[in-house]
């Protein structure tokens, strides 16, 4: 088992577009209510980068840049973690599209269609030069994820920024990879003692019991959002009676949260 | 660090398939590159190409695995294949309990080619992808990682590491987190990237592609040749009778600096090898040879040299194996941490055979013939896009 501390946490989600209102729906003070997303411009991106960069890089680095606003702590200071179920997106269909065409692969097109642009583009806005990773388990990513940062946290005693996120596809590829809606989370994690956390979790890895379920709240439209697991993650963090999170980290594991 | 025995490892890259094949190309000089003969990619560049051309690179698919067939699959299965890789394993996985032993693979682009191809075969009417394409257990990233757990029976955590062509080498560090917290006792770890239109077509816009052979550090170098590899290593706990070779250090950086370009003067290179030191407690003087990420672009070498020289200065041997394998890109820290260990087991440094005159400029003390001679430790660099650096640090054990 491993305990860190959370100090800040960031959410982007259509009808959650930021903690605050995340954790009232998620504390059931208030009923989910459905509305579009709009993405807030990431203002660490020079403006010669915002250009550049994908829609999914500017949700995962708005998204980072909401939970850095909670935590006195400096993005210089933290390694990263970066994960994601398909990170290139848009950027994947693009690509493939010119690739069966006229192969004029656009330079910014290519550099923008690794899985670790977002961290790539993250660590240039923040002046972020500590270890950056870019974690795939397909629709297992948010536990994943989680489970590389928070080792990290404990091994190498080091805050670590967690960001987990999902970006819409087009058609054809949607067909395979039903992503429709953009969601999006964000943890500054540290090895505690802190005294400023929101709470701790103890992570453990546990033989899965039985088909993981998503909560009622969550619509089934995201069930595709790797991402989407961490909102359900936060609801240990916000609803009292619920301490407890169990979350799928592959055919035979979960990765079980409990708030302390 | 408490060091990490290496049981077992692996590598298949254009020099060869297998350890042996490898190491006959690397003390024999000869490269494994040749000039582009993708019917299906026709551009004029030189690749390291492994599957598809030789009598020696068939491989069985297995049928109860089926929906993972693709070139990339078939790449990490013809790897798996070779010197005794899935027997260390099953041993692994007997001593410690499948669950018990972790699974991580670098990959930069997985199997890309087949959606790559759906898309060349779209329904004329819907537009719709073809019906036969999977894209869950061949192009997505995991799709790899998923196949070779399966193929072992291993049920530990598993993930991917994709940060473009350090991926397969920041496995190994994720690993020895893993092991030290006590999470898994073992892990495989690895990395397998094929050929596809995405990085050939890719590099090729950013100009960062060789028109010949690759020629690293060499005044005419004028960019990287492509390639395909894949490369496995079981990793364990150091202990009493455990394997000779071992991983004794990492770093881990970000450039924070460009997407596509190093930092000019190397800074996160320099910072990734001290920290791998650091974490080894080893002074420079102490390694014997530094296998150089070396992908023979004008300014990646250009700054891995000043990094180098750096921490380094002139002494230390290096060379870049890139003129061998090519740049096999996700795959690159899976097959250069190979050929350091395989430099390790069987003594020798490797030279730069396709390098031809060394660029004035150039610093750091380069090793353009192989030749034999003790080698007990060795740096492994990789670097990729987004900034993201990694040093290895392998040695035998003490």
């Amino acid at each position: 088992m491993m305990r860190v501390s959370i100090d800040a946490v960031g959410v982007l989600a259509p009808g959650l577009p930021d903690w605050t209102i995340a954790r009232a729906v998620l504390a059931k003070q208030r009923a989910y209510l459905s509305s579009l997303l709009d993405t807030p411009q990431p203002v660490s991106l020079a403006p010669a980068e915002r250009r550049r960069s994908s829609p999914t890089v500017r949700l995962a680095i708005s998204v980072a840049e909401q939970a850095l606003r909670q935590t006195p702590l400096l993005p210089q200071d933290m390694a990263m973690v970066f994960s994601s179920y398909e990170a290139s997106g848009l950027i994947t269909h693009q690509l493939c599209e010119t690739l069966a065409g006229s192969r004029e692969v656009s330079p910014t097109q290519f550099h923008n269609s690794v899985h670790n642009a977002p961290s790539g583009y993250y660590s240039i806005a923040m002046h972020a030069t500590r270890a950056a990773s870019s974690v795939c388990r397909g629709e297992w990513s948010f536990a994943a994820g989680l489970l590389n940062a928070v080792a990290q946290v404990i091994a190498d005693e080091v805050p670590v920024l967690y960001v987990c996120y999902d970006s819409p596809l087009p058609a054809p590829i949607c067909d395979v990879m039903p992503v429709v809606d953009a969601t999006a989370i964000a943890l500054v994690l540290t090895p505690g003692n802190g005294g400023a956390s929101l709470a701790d979790w103890d992570i453990a890895i546990a033989p899965r019991r039985g088909a993981s379920t998503w909560p009622d709240w969550i619509p089934p439209r995201w069930h595709a959002n790797a991402s989407a697991r961490g909102l359900a993650a936060l609801e240990s963090l916000a609803d009292p009676g619920r301490r407890f999170v169990s979350l799928p980290l592959s055919p035979e594991l979960d990765l079980e949260v409990t708030r302390c | 660090m408490t060091p990490l025995a290496i049981s077992s490892y692996t590598t298949s890259n254009a020099a060869g398939i297998g350890n042996a094949a490898t190491l006959r190309a690397l003390r024999g000089g000869r490269s494994g590159l040749a000039p582009n003969d993708l019917d299906w990619a026709p551009l004029p560049c030189w690749i390291g190409r492994v599957l598809g051309h030789r009598a020696d690179d068939r491989v069985e698919f297995p049928a109860t695995l089926r929906e993972f067939d693709c070139r990339n699959n078939r790449l990490a299965l013809l790897a798996l294949e070779q010197d005794d890789f899935v027997a260390a394993a099953g041993d692994a996985r007997r001593r410690f309990g499948p669950q018990r032993v972790g699974v991580f693979i670098g990959t930069s682009t997985s199997g890309i080619l087949s959606t790559e191809l759906a898309y060349q075969h779209r329904e004329p009417q819907t537009g719709r992808l073809p019906a036969a394409y999977r894209y869950e257990t061949t192009h997505n990233l995991d799709a790899t990682t998923e196949f070779v757990r399966r193929l072992l029976g291993l049920t530990g955590p598993a993930m991917t590491i994709s940060t473009a062509c350090s991926s397969s080498a920041k496995v190994f560090c994720l690993a020895e987190r893993f092991i030290r917290l006590g999470l898994i006792d073992a892990a495989v770890v690895g990395g397998v990237d094929s050929l596809c239109h995405t990085t050939l077509y890719g590099f090729s816009s950013l100009q960062l592609v060789a028109p010949d052979v690759c020629r690293p550090f060499d005044v005419a170098r004028r960019g990287l040749s492509i390639g395909e590899a894949a490369g496995f290593a079981l990793v364990e706990k150091a202990g009493p009778g455990s394997a000779a070779v071992q991983l004794l250090g990492y770093g881990e950086t970000s450039d924070a600096h460009h997407m596509s370009t190093p930092h000019p003067q190397g800074e996160g290179a320099r910072r990734a090898m001290r920290e791998a030191l650091d974490r080894a407690r080893l002074e420079p003087a102490q390694v014997d040879y530094v296998n150089l990420h070396g992908t023979a672009t004008p300014a990646n070498d250009r700054a891995e040299d000043h990094a180098v020289h750096e921490v380094f200065g002139a002494a230390i041997p290096c060379s870049s194996t890139k003129g061998f394998t090519g740049h096999a890109l996700g795959a690159a820290g899976i097959t250069e941490g190979a050929i350091a260990l395989l430099c390790i087991d069987h003594k020798f440094v490797p030279g730069c055979p396709t390098t031809r005159n060394v660029d004035p400029e150039m610093r750091c003390g380069l090793v353009i013939e192989g030749r034999d001679g003790p080698v007990d430790r060795v740096m492994s660099n990789s670097f990729g896009f987004g900034g993201s650096n990694c040093a290895l640090l392998f040695g035998r054990a003490a």
